[in-house]
């Protein structure tokens, strides 16, 4: 079968608010068990790319297929079944603050499986485990530092074993050391479960340690898609500059971006 | 004139937007309330348990406090007109009669409006600009169905539960004042209690105490999703919470004193 080939394909998707369009045309597709990173920066539309894939965002038009199931042709009780082999790790972990980290953990499996009691408990110890915080699983979120909060948040997207992983901004507002623990558990839990993950993020540290392929956003478009090292050779001016971290060539330009995208009707 | 007209347009399309949204999330709470829970899709049981536990026990001490004192009050305040007439013996009907029919059920409403429904949003809109409500969304739990849901059968559950606890005070209350004070024998002032009340104002209090949890919770869930923009849309949306909760109170409460009483 063709689609077996790709673990998620995108097709030509426009996401809009109101009459702003912040996706235009974004194509790309996903092979399992590679670690493909949406890069861009600040308004380029990464996040809200990441928001629709996971389905918290409808898209106004164009295709999202997930292992070849089309997404966007689906009710929402049909979405919600995908969205279970799917993990999502998100900015701030958004770790439920009313449960301690294994009841966080423990939810998918709580609301989805009917496993037993000690079943699940030995589950949310093993994932806790593999992210590196076994001991950690009664304390409340709140009681935890950044890097275990996101830590936490990947245990709990792990819960339900998922075939495809996203992870929104996993080293945003971490030091660089824990942050580099964060590049390095995304890399094992790849390895070890050829787990496809597709990261959203703006830093080139971790892109550099991380990326299988890269895929760069500009403006809501695909600027560029290919290998760290096929961007690099790139001749257009936008994905150099970004690579290199040079100032955009024409600042005013950037600003009229971000004014075209905040401004008030 | 155009900007007031302009104005009121934009204010009518406002109140019919809360009105289509409080109404979707009538429609999914009850689903998942009703339909969802025997198609085998679950309901959290024990939140729900919780959350009773959290509106309906932990409200009763202020709840009581308050009715007692009411209740002695509205005794005092009777015998000021009552014992010209001699007629001290009917602060009993007075009292039962007002806490059955009016002052049980409101009291009881407005506090846990106050300590719950407030509760109620500050979670849900701190759940959603912590992106909890995403994640929720992501893991393929409806919002609704994890938290709406318990909260809707708990409050639908409690404020009648502690509304016949905050009658039956209150007329203690009106007893306390009524005999140490007023100096009513306390044997009539029980006759005239039991004589006074009827089947019907216990029923009405009731029917209409069911609808007074229903509107706090849904206020509160409602305007909990409602929140955008950081701290700042908690805390607003929170306030405004409490109010339109108190003020659909009211309007539900002159409602169904209209169909029960003058229809």
């Amino acid at each position: 079968m063709k689609e077996d080939r790709h673990a998620i394909e995108v097709e030509d998707l426009v996401v809009a608010y109101g009459d702003k369009v912040v996706l235009d045309r974004v194509s790309f597709s996903v092979r399992p068990g590679e670690i493909f990173v949406i890069l861009g920066g600040s308004g380029s539309g990464k996040t809200t790319l990441l928001r629709t894939l996971v389905g918290l965002m409808r898209p106004r038009s164009g295709r999202i297929a997930i292992h070849g199931q089309n997404l966007t042709a689906m009710s929402d009780e049909q979405q919600m079944e995908i969205r279970r082999k799917i993990g999502m790790c998100f900015q701030g972990a958004a770790l439920l603050g009313s449960l301690s980290v294994a009841d966080n953990v423990a939810l998918p499996l709580r609301e989805h499986t009917r496993l037993e009691e000690s079943t699940i408990d030995i589950m949310t110890r093993i994932k806790l485990e593999l992210v590196g915080l076994g001991g950690a699983g009664e304390l409340l979120p709140s009681e935890l530092s950044g890097g275990m909060r996101k830590r936490a948040g990947i245990a709990r997207a792990m819960a339900m074993d998922p075939e495809i992983i996203f992870y929104d901004e996993p080293s945003a507002g971490l030091d660089p050391i824990v942050a580099a623990g964060i590049d390095e558990l995304i890399r094992n839990l790849r390895s070890t479960f050829s787990l496809t993950s597709v990261v959203v993020t703006h830093e080139m540290e971790s892109v550099r340690l991380i990326a299988d392929r890269v895929c760069m956003l500009h403006r809501g478009r695909v600027a560029g898609i290919g290998t760290l090292a096929e961007l690099e050779g790139s001749d257009d001016p936008y994905i150099r500059d970004f690579l290199t971290r040079r100032p955009a060539e024409s600042d005013a330009d950037e600003t009229e971006w971000a004014r075209s995208l905040t401004a008030v009707d | 004139m155009i900007v007031v007209v302009g104005r009121l347009g934009r204010w009518a399309l406002r109140q019919l937007g809360a009105v289509l949204g409080v109404s979707v999330l009538i429609v999914e709470t009850v689903y998942w309330l009703t339909v969802a829970p025997l198609k085998g899709r679950g309901f959290r049981w024990r939140s729900a348990v919780e959350h009773f536990v959290e509106y309906g026990v932990r409200s009763l001490p202020i709840v009581g406090m308050i009715c007692f004192l009411i209740g002695v009050i509205i005794a005092l305040q009777a015998s000021y007109t009552l014992d010209r007439w001699g007629a001290n013996r009917f602060i009993a009907d007075l009292v039962a009669v007002s806490a059955l029919r009016e002052l049980a059920p409101l009291m009881t409403a407005i506090l846990i409006a106050g300590r719950c429904g407030s509760a109620i949003t500050a979670e849900i809109g701190t759940m959603k600009v912590n992106e909890e409500l995403d994640a929720l969304t992501v893991m393929g739990v409806h919002p609704v169905k994890y938290l709406a849901a318990p909260k809707l059968l708990a409050m639908a559950t409690a404020v009648p539960s502690v509304t016949v606890i905050a009658m039956l005070i209150m007329i203690v209350g009106g007893w306390v004042s009524s005999v140490l004070v007023v100096g009513v024998e306390p044997e009539i002032y029980l006759a005239q209690t039991t004589g006074a009340i009827v089947e019907k104002d216990l029923v009405t209090g009731m029917v209409k105490s069911l609808f007074f949890g229903l509107v706090i919770c849904l206020v509160g869930v409602y305007r909990g999703f409602r929140v955008d923009g950081g701290a700042e849309g908690v805390g607003r949306e929170t306030t405004a919470s409490v109010v339109v909760a108190i003020f659909l109170i009211i309007v539900v409460d002159l409602v169904f004193t209209v169909l029960f009483y003058y229809l």
